[in-house]
């Protein structure tokens, strides 16, 4: 090959034409439509799911350098057990939840108990969902940086 | 966009066709350069599907999501057994897709 430079700068602007033009500036936030922290937590399970869903297609496609098939693996592999910690808090929470409005029945010194485990729960939670976003956005950006959709 | 590609990828092939005409000289570099060309359409059109394929998930869990907090609904214990089985699900997938790549890397 003659002009390799020539040969790869086509290459790149023909790849990144599609990307680009597929550019979305204001792609859904679902988690940003959340009212309350069990939603958030809810969010960005689902939003996850599709995620990896997505990085599924992606590193089947033969033609996705494996390069950047394993950095998204690497990613994956961080982010999956900070949503498994998401869920373990979610569960906690629920069963508080649970817990609290039964008391809501009984005595006051039981009703006071199950708020202040439901508090807890939620402050888990919220710590679990803040701790999970962080792994999510790092696969978000690479599955973006691979496919050319900004969030 | 799929079908600008398509249109481009079927330019790319008739272009291809013409490869015979062209002197000696030039029809290797023209070959190269087609077929870099077609490999770099393919792969940016598969990227921009997935991208929509994406974003239209994502449109999909905002709405539930803008639904629930709307109806102020409270999350169940199976709505998140039913995500938490599609994320299961996925991430098996993926690990599975990941290793058949490794396989067949060079």
């Amino acid at each position: 090959m003659k002009h390799p430079i020539r040969a790869l700068a086509l290459a790149c602007a023909l790849t990144l034409m599609p990307a680009c033009a597929a550019l979305h500036l204001n792609a859904p936030n679902p988690i940003a439509a959340a009212q309350t922290t069990d939603q958030r937590a809810y969010a960005l399970i689902q939003s996850y799911g599709a995620l990896i869903e997505t990085a599924t297609s992606v590193v089947r496609d033969p033609s996705v350098p494996m390069a950047a098939k394993r950095a998204i693996g690497r990613a994956e592999a961080a982010a999956t057990p900070a949503v498994s910690t998401l869920e373990v808090a979610f569960s906690a929470y629920l069963r508080a939840r649970a817990a609290y409005e039964a008391a809501s029945r009984a005595d006051e010194a039981a009703l006071t108990h199950a708020l202040n485990a439901l508090n807890a729960a939620s402050q888990a939670l919220a710590q679990a969902i803040d701790r999970a976003q962080a792994p999510l956005g790092e696969l978000q950006s690479l599955i973006n940086a691979h496919r050319g959709v900004a969030r | 966009m799929i079908n600008f590609l398509l249109q481009l990828q079927l330019l790319l092939s008739a272009l291809s066709a013409l490869l015979p005409l062209l002197p000696d000289a030039l029809r290797t570099r023209a070959g190269e350069i087609l077929d870099i060309a077609g490999k770099a359409l393919s792969l940016g059109g598969m990227l921009s599907a997935s991208g929509e394929d994406l974003a239209q998930k994502l449109a999909a869990i905002r709405a539930e999501i803008e639904a629930m907090a709307v109806a102020r609904h409270v999350v169940s214990a199976d709505e998140l057994d039913a995500a938490m089985t599609r994320v299961s699900a996925a991430s098996l997938a993926f690990r599975e897709a990941l290793k058949t790549a490794e396989v067949a890397a060079p």
